[in-house]
């Protein structure tokens, strides 16, 4: 017994070094944006909080734009992980639930490509096309062109595949609709996934890079990720501490869908896992 | 969930037409892209609101468009999809890509004989000038100077400063041996400095007097010259005399904290470096090396191109702000703002008579620099067919001289046969 | 499943496959389809001016060795970093899945950087290790004499991606492990107890071959987010420098489609990259079919 309690204290030191060196650049991202501009150039650097917090946060968010940022990065994440759900739902309904149609193995297959074809590799003609479409520097760049999901049709698929097939008997002898089926009865057990795919999406979405990048340019549909990096200027010692405050507010939302969502994250998930 | 769903719709349209938003009907609406970020985006802003003050029916929007890269493509983009701004800000390197676009108004032919480009001092004028006519506005222009902090040097007991690099590894083994600085010279923009050096020795970087007299398609990086150059520098760097300050002004901070003495740095840093040092700076010319011929420093930052499709009118307005732009007040405020040139001969002189250079002797160096240099094709500025990719290039190699990876020989080799390559290519492009 | 909607219904399958299969047509298969023909020419930056090249570009890129430098460090990179992070990732949820107190605070704050983009964490982790102003870097080079400098140091920089993507990638992985394990069935590894394995055989045994499927789904998650986020890193930090040691293959491709505006030859990097994603998708279905999947 001795020896178990001693093995605890082990595990518990263990546990709080791994939890405090990941923890750590968080908390000191923190530290930063508290910080005075000479205390974050001060050789050697020291770990402490400064008083200049709110200073620091109010100049991030006064030069980065950062409530529009906010805005526009929350709300291409609603929308695309959003679209994603309804688009995602549909397909996998029409493929579960219609038996055998023409053409529904080639569109399963369709569908199923997407996951080959991440952006890097089509990036210069999507840009081209987005030109072309006059979408560039829209909220349509940002949102339409990622609404399709191999991810999410695969997810509600496998879902409705282990949907006792009584309900859908019982609802058939009670002349149900499609959609009505779909809306009452499948939708509500799909709450699980809708938020485990929700969560994802939108961390997925408000943390895209590169796609912003090279599409956006005006601060009307700038989102949080570019605004903080052109908090960083190339020619002047970069404040730091008002990067840090940027960086702190910016990743504030993500955070609350994930830590308020996680647990259905790992249900929606774990029910996959069950079969 | 239809409700909330309903009011996501109406935001998103809401949001999206909202935002095309409707101007004036009797104002004359010019977009201004730059890439003028931190401090300068004010300078910017304060020249844009002193021209639209005086002048009500034209309205100028300055946006910042990230960096000098990044403005660039979003400019190209910009003239693809047939909705290009008025003006757009393009580094030096743009120079030739611009050129040959097919998508520019060349400035001498709207603004004629409105705009005495004459008062441009010379190598400004001549680095932004083909065949003797001014294809874009002159904006920002700087060049290469040596900055050096004076109470290190003091507290090494260094009683000159340094001409020749020569003199610079002396300096520099002093300052580290005393402790007064822990390396002796950082600089940004390696390949800008590379070009710098070019031109100071008048050599001539590419063939076809440095892509003046038509296209470049050969590069003298890998010539006797640009090896003595990458040789020094690395030696230099083994000797820890040189510490690699990344590629644009990351350099800065190792001056200001201190880490080096002496930095070799684009003259527009010299605001914001006066400005954050805690010890007195001081700035002299470039190094030279010994036994090599004088040419002059080389203009670099960038100037204002006007793009296709706009009407007369609207090319009216911009001349007009072009000639604001010139005024002597507009540009000696700039230049005080940011360090940047005061372009015109008559806001030097006016600098001169209010003594302003006699009680910012920093602010002149750059000036004396390059008025003490010679006038030939090989300082007058390269000119090369995607020079972007050919900075990246020479970048990496000095990087990988430096870093040890290669021999700065086998690394300059190698770089000069990729700019070949690139410049081949896009003289292939053009068919001649 | 046998019982289906009437064939009357036919059509509203249609309409519901619609919209996913035009946007997929639409914006990721003609595009694909564009990248390969683009592959074939050379464009000047404002398009004005098109040749066509053959497979000059793709020869040009097999026998570059900047390509096969930046391949050779992506997939380095990529190795390294998934390995670590799954390591640990897996070390920390079996650790934390014990009947210890605070295991909740724990796990908490261990899955949270995984809402940081890389970007951000990128960001984070640059200013910690920041030559002038980093607090790691000066304890390190305090504590060992190295100077841990991103900004001129290739090994450095190359190190600082590992480090920041790995931290990034725990906070996504232990979240799975953690569920994956609380699906272990306690009753299975008590009757091993009573049998006399250990820890260590217990888990070998018993608990890994169970969260198999998830390490494995983990493993190709990992693979393609590593490889193709990091991005963000790189070009907030060091824009694949100093001396090409951070020049992965996604920057790359972007300087040359848009820094350098060669859409051909990085059009032809594109192609090069489908071969391995796909690469990597048939490995996946050939070993665990569509059992799991995810982003």
């Amino acid at each position: 017994m001795s020896n178990f309690r001693f093995n605890n204290v082990f595990l518990h030191i263990f546990l709080i070094i791994a939890v405090f060196l990941i923890s750590f650049p968080i908390l000191y991202a923190f530290m930063v944006s508290t910080l005075d501009m000479n205390q974050v150039y001060t050789s050697p650097p020291k770990v402490r909080f400064g008083d200049n917090m709110i200073k620091n946060y109010t100049e991030a968010w006064n030069r980065s734009n950062m409530g529009r940022l906010l805005f526009n990065s929350a709300f291409i994440s609603i929308v695309t992980a959003l679209g994603k759900i309804i688009l995602s739902i549909s397909a996998a309904f029409a493929f579960v639930y219609f038996g055998d149609f023409k053409g529904k193995n080639i569109f399963f297959v369709i569908i199923l490509i997407t996951h080959m074809l991440p952006l890097p590799i089509r990036i210069v003609p999507t840009y081209q096309l987005m030109d072309n479409l006059n979408w560039l520097d829209t909220y349509y760049a940002l949102t339409i062109p990622f609404f399709a999901s191999a991810t999410g049709v695969l997810l509600f698929r496998q879902f409705y595949l282990t949907v006792p097939e009584s309900l859908l008997e019982a609802s058939l002898i009670d002349g149900i609709t499609p959609l009505r089926f779909l809306w009452s009865i499948l939708v509500p057990l799909s709450k699980n996934n809708i938020v485990a795919l929700f969560t994802i999406e939108f961390i997925w979405v408000w943390n895209q890079y590169l796609w912003p990048l090279v599409t956006t340019n005006s601060a009307n549909v700038r989102v949080v990720q570019i605004g903080l990096k052109m908090l960083i200027p190339s020619d002047a010692q970069p404040e730091w501490n008002v990067v840090m405050a940027a960086l702190i507010m910016g990743v504030i939302p993500p955070l609350i869908v994930y830590l308020t969502l996680q647990k259905s994250l790992v249900e929606g998930f774990a029910l996959q896992q069950d079969k | 969930m239809t409700k909330k769903l309903l009011i996501v719709v109406l935001l998103l349209s809401l949001l999206v037409f909202g935002s095309v938003s409707s101007s004036a009907q009797d104002v004359i609406e010019l977009e201004f892209w730059h890439a003028m970020s931190g401090g300068r985006t004010a300078a910017v802003e304060r020249i844009v609101n002193g021209f639209n003050e005086l002048h009500p029916d034209i309205n100028v929007t300055a946006q910042f468009t990230g960096s000098y890269a990044e403005t660039l493509t979003q400019g190209i983009s910009a003239v693809r999809s047939g909705n290009p701004p008025h003006i757009i800000q393009v580094y030096e390197v743009g120079t030739q890509t611009m050129l040959d676009s097919e998508a520019i108004v060349p400035v001498y032919e709207i603004v004629g004989d409105q705009i005495d480009f004459g008062s441009v001092i010379q190598p400004i004028s001549s680095y932004y000038s083909v065949g003797g006519q001014l294809y874009s506005m002159p904006f920002n222009s700087s060049t290469a100077m040596l900055y050096y902090n004076k109470d290190a040097f003091e507290e090494a007991g260094i009683d000159y400063t340094p001409t020749t690099w020569k003199d610079v590894e002396e300096v520099g083994l002093e300052l580290i041996d005393s402790g007064a600085a822990n390396h002796g010279l950082s600089f940004g923009w390696p390949a800008w400095i590379m070009e710098q050096m070019f031109a100071y020795h008048n050599e001539l970087y590419a063939n076809n007097n440095n892509g003046r007299d038509g296209r470049a398609d050969e590069i003298y990086l890998d010539s006797e010259f640009g090896k003595h150059v990458i040789s020094t520098w690395t030696d230099l760097v083994e000797k820890d005399v040189i510490a690699y300050g990344g590629r644009e002004y990351s350099a800065n901070q190792d001056f200001l904290a201190g880490e080096v003495a002496m930095l070799i740095q684009s003259t527009s840093s010299l605001s914001s470096i006066m400005e954050s040092a805690d010890f007195e700076v001081g700035t002299t010319f470039l190094p030279r090396f010994e036994g090599y011929g004088i040419g002059n420093s080389v203009i670099g930052g960038a100037s204002l191109w006007v793009m296709q499709g706009h009407s007369d009118e609207e090319y009216q307005a911009v001349v007009e702000f072009f000639k604001y732009l010139s005024r002597t007040d507009v540009t000696i405020q700039w230049h005080k703002d940011t360090g940047y040139f005061p372009a015109t001969n008559a806001a030097v002189k006016q600098l001169m008579d209010n003594q302003w250079f006699s009680d910012n002797p920093n602010y002149l160096t750059a000036f004396l620099q390059i008025l003490s240099g010679v006038s030939t094709p090989a300082s007058n500025g390269v000119l090369l067919g995607n020079f972007v990719e050919i900075r990246d290039i020479t970048d990496t190699a000095i990087e990988k001289a430096f870093t040890g990876s290669m021999s700065p020989e086998a690394a300059i080799e190698e770089g000069a046969e990729e700019a070949n390559t690139v410049l081949k290519d896009y003289t292939e492009l053009f068919g001649n | 499943m046998n019982s289906k909607f009437s064939k009357k219904y036919t059509y509203l399958a249609y309409i519901l496959l619609a919209p996913s299969i035009i946007i997929v047509g639409v914006f990721l298969i003609y595009p694909s389809i564009q990248s390969l023909y683009l592959s074939f020419y050379r464009t000047t930056p404002f398009g004005n001016r098109v040749i066509f090249t053959g497979f000059q570009n793709f020869t040009r890129l097999l026998t570059s060795d900047a390509y096969w430098n930046s391949l050779g460090r992506s997939l380095t990179f990529t190795a390294i970093t998934v390995v670590l992070s799954l390591g640990i990732s897996l070390l920390l949820a079996v650790l934390t899945n014990k009947n210890i107190r605070g295991a909740k605070i724990y796990k908490s704050l261990m899955i949270w950087p995984f809402a940081f983009s890389f970007a951000f964490a990128g960001t984070i982790w640059g200013v910690l290790l920041h030559p002038n102003v980093g607090i790691m870097s000066y304890y390190i080079e305090l504590l060992t004499g190295f100077g841990f400098n991103w900004v001129s140091n290739g090994t450095a920089a190359f190190v600082l991606l590992i480090i920041a993507s790995t931290w990034r990638m725990i906070g996504y992985n232990v979240i799975f492990f953690i569920a994956a394990l609380q699906n272990v069935s306690p009753s299975l590894l008590e009757a091993a107890e009573i049998d006399g394995a250990n820890g260590f055989t217990k888990f070998w045994r018993i608990t890994f071959p169970l969260i198999s499927p998830i390490t494995f789904f983990l493993l190709v998650m990992n693979t393609l987010q590593v490889f193709f986020l990091t991005f963000g890193i790189v070009d907030v930090l060091t824009q694949g420098g100093p001396a090409r040691a951070t020049d992965i293959v996604t920057y790359k491709l972007f300087r040359d489609a848009f820094l350098s505006m060669r859409t051909g030859y990085a059009s032809a990097q594109s192609i090069i990259l489908f071969v391995i994603v796909a690469g990597i998708t048939i490995f996946q279905f050939k070993y665990a079919g569509e059992k799991v999947f995810y982003q």
